[in-house]
């Protein structure tokens, strides 16, 4: 419970000065929107603009995830808030459970305008919303897992700005995550499958009744999901110190 | 009673870089401890340590009583840190940030807040508590930045440079705020590569110098290093040109054969106290800015 609470004001106090400016929070939120605005004006099809708004929900968090690059350095290297907090009673998973709900705060009004709009639009039930989430939290667990090894690897301050934004088009606005995957040339499919967000935008799109994945296409999505989550924590655990060695 | 005792620390850093030889002192409770040296001596290796933040990978240190690497835990229910060039969130005020670290640290929502006043107006940030850290002045910030490791009353208090980059009045009001915590009982180890910092503060110091403490002791101490507490400067009568000698006489007898020398030659002959710095001179070599000597 102690450690519960000191997660929520180390989450609180990260994500503060975002709350305190809610329009600036709508802003950042609605930045993976933006392509779902453009796909809704040049589509034709209903689908492609559905589909790009699971796109949306699944980048709102991914781009939340990776923000945690952000924090991490920042707060080790700038404000040194992670020094003031390893000198105190506040455990270490205290710390990253902090900075992990702040980032989720940043995405709230996003998921929350992409849900509303695909239960209106869809024939997507509570147990596919539930599932379009399950997947999406699970990306956002790879992304800020991901995060926290860049944010604890970097030791430049125009990096730990420029490199998040980098991996957000990489992993976000280039791979199939708003458009479908067909609509790649059969040559680049298999280099977009090897993109964590390509497999989640899938699985959110098959779970929203937007696109149909065989059995062993929705096993190999979870699964990829599933180790790259592993891989980044285990990685994680090695790069992000709480003492200095 | 020792609130820190350091034998023999040693720190090279995984990249093979020797921060830190064969450092050992105690600092007794209460105290204001100084260690002094040049930027990159290893002041802050050495505080970081002492503070749990970073492993020795030499001797051992006891804080509180508790060995640093075994103990830390324990340790950190008791200690705060400020540290080197420590910021505040330019978008929170300074009651959001001391008041929310006193909620990090577990106190009731009510006790927080009546801690986060009394701490706010013991360093006279109480009228600027809704300001944003953006619109205040360094030492102002730099104030917060204690305030928020004393929300939990720490019974040893580790700052690093404290002061550096502050104007003369900021500087002097966080002179004031570790005098006051000093007087509370607080124990204080301090880093500092200003001389003045130093000598203002510190009841004993330790300078650093490439990785070793190479002095140990009080200020009048150190400056006794330095000669017989006084330097002598034989200079033109006018005051401009000719050669300008500073000498450290060791004995009355050199004071006495410098004068002669001076009325012989009609120079002027000026005394002045040895300051820290001719100390930190005598017993490192160069000045404080030279890092390669």
């Amino acid at each position: 419970m102690m450690r519960a609470r000191e997660a929520y004001y180390i989450g609180l106090f990260d994500s503060l000065p975002l709350l305190r400016d809610p329009m600036l929070m709508v802003l950042l939120s609605l930045i993976s929107f933006l392509p779902v605005l453009f796909i809704f004006l040049y589509s034709a099809g209903q689908n492609a603009f559905l589909q790009a708004v699971v796109g949306a929900v699944v980048l709102s968090l991914a781009f939340a995830g990776i923000g945690s690059a952000q924090s991490v350095y920042f707060n080790k290297h700038w404000f040194r808030f992670q020094d003031i907090f390893v000198a105190s009673r506040v455990s270490p998973i205290s710390y990253a459970l902090g900075l992990s709900l702040s980032t989720l705060l940043v995405s709230l009004p996003a998921i929350v305008l992409a849900m509303a709009i695909l239960l209106l639009q869809t024939s997507m039930g509570i147990v596919g919303l539930a599932a379009v989430l399950a997947v999406s939290a699970l990306t956002w667990m790879a992304m800020l897992l991901l995060g926290f090894v860049l944010g604890a690897s970097t030791k430049n301050t125009r990096r730990a700005n420029s490199l998040p934004q980098l991996l957000g088009l990489l992993l976000g606005f280039l791979p199939p995550v708003y458009y479908p995957l067909n609509t790649l040339p059969p040559y680049l499919q298999p280099l977009a499958l090897a993109i964590p967000t390509t497999h989640a935008a899938q699985l959110a799109k098959y779970y929203a009744g937007l696109l149909p994945l065989a059995g062993w296409e929705v096993l190999l999505g979870w699964g990829y999901l599933a180790v790259f989550v592993a891989a980044m924590a285990l990685i994680a655990a090695r790069r992000a110190h709480w003492v200095d060695p | 009673m020792a609130v820190i005792e350091a034998e023999g620390v040693g720190k090279t850093y995984p990249g093979g870089t020797m921060a830190l030889q064969d450092v050992s002192f105690q600092v007794s409770k209460g105290e204001i401890f100084c260690l002094l040296g040049r930027n990159g001596a290893g002041k802050t290796t050495l505080l970081r340590i002492l503070a749990t933040q970073l492993r020795p990978t030499k001797g051992r240190a006891r804080v509180l009583g508790q060995d640093v690497m075994e103990g830390a835990r324990s340790i950190r229910e008791r200690i705060a840190v400020v540290p080197q060039e420590g910021r505040p969130q330019m978008m929170l005020s300074a009651y959001d940030h001391i008041y929310l670290m006193a909620m990090i640290r577990g106190m009731p929502r009510a006790e927080a807040k009546v801690r986060t006043k009394e701490v706010m107006e013991e360093f006279d940030l109480w009228e600027h508590k809704d300001k944003l850290t953006a619109d205040l002045s360094g030492g102002l910030r730099q104030r917060v930045l204690i305030s928020i490791a004393l929300t939990g009353t720490p019974e040893l208090i580790f700052l690093d440079e404290p002061t550096i980059g502050l104007d003369p009045l900021g500087r002097r009001q966080v002179w004031a705020s570790v005098r006051r915590m000093a007087k509370k009982g607080v124990t204080v180890l301090l880093t500092t590569h200003y001389m003045d910092e130093a000598e203002q503060l510190s009841d004993r110091l330790g300078i650093v110098d490439k990785g070793r403490l190479v002095f140990l002791g009080g200020v009048e101490e150190a400056k006794a290093r330095a000669g017989n507490g006084m330097k002598v400067i034989v200079e033109a009568a006018n005051g401009n040109g000719g050669a300008r000698e500073v000498l450290s006489p060791k004995s009355e007898e050199d004071v006495l054969h410098i004068v002669q020398r001076g009325l012989q030659e009609k120079r002027r002959v000026t005394f002045k106290p040895t300051s820290l710095e001719d100390a930190f001179i005598a017993l490192v070599g160069g000045g404080i800015d030279d890092e390669s000597a």
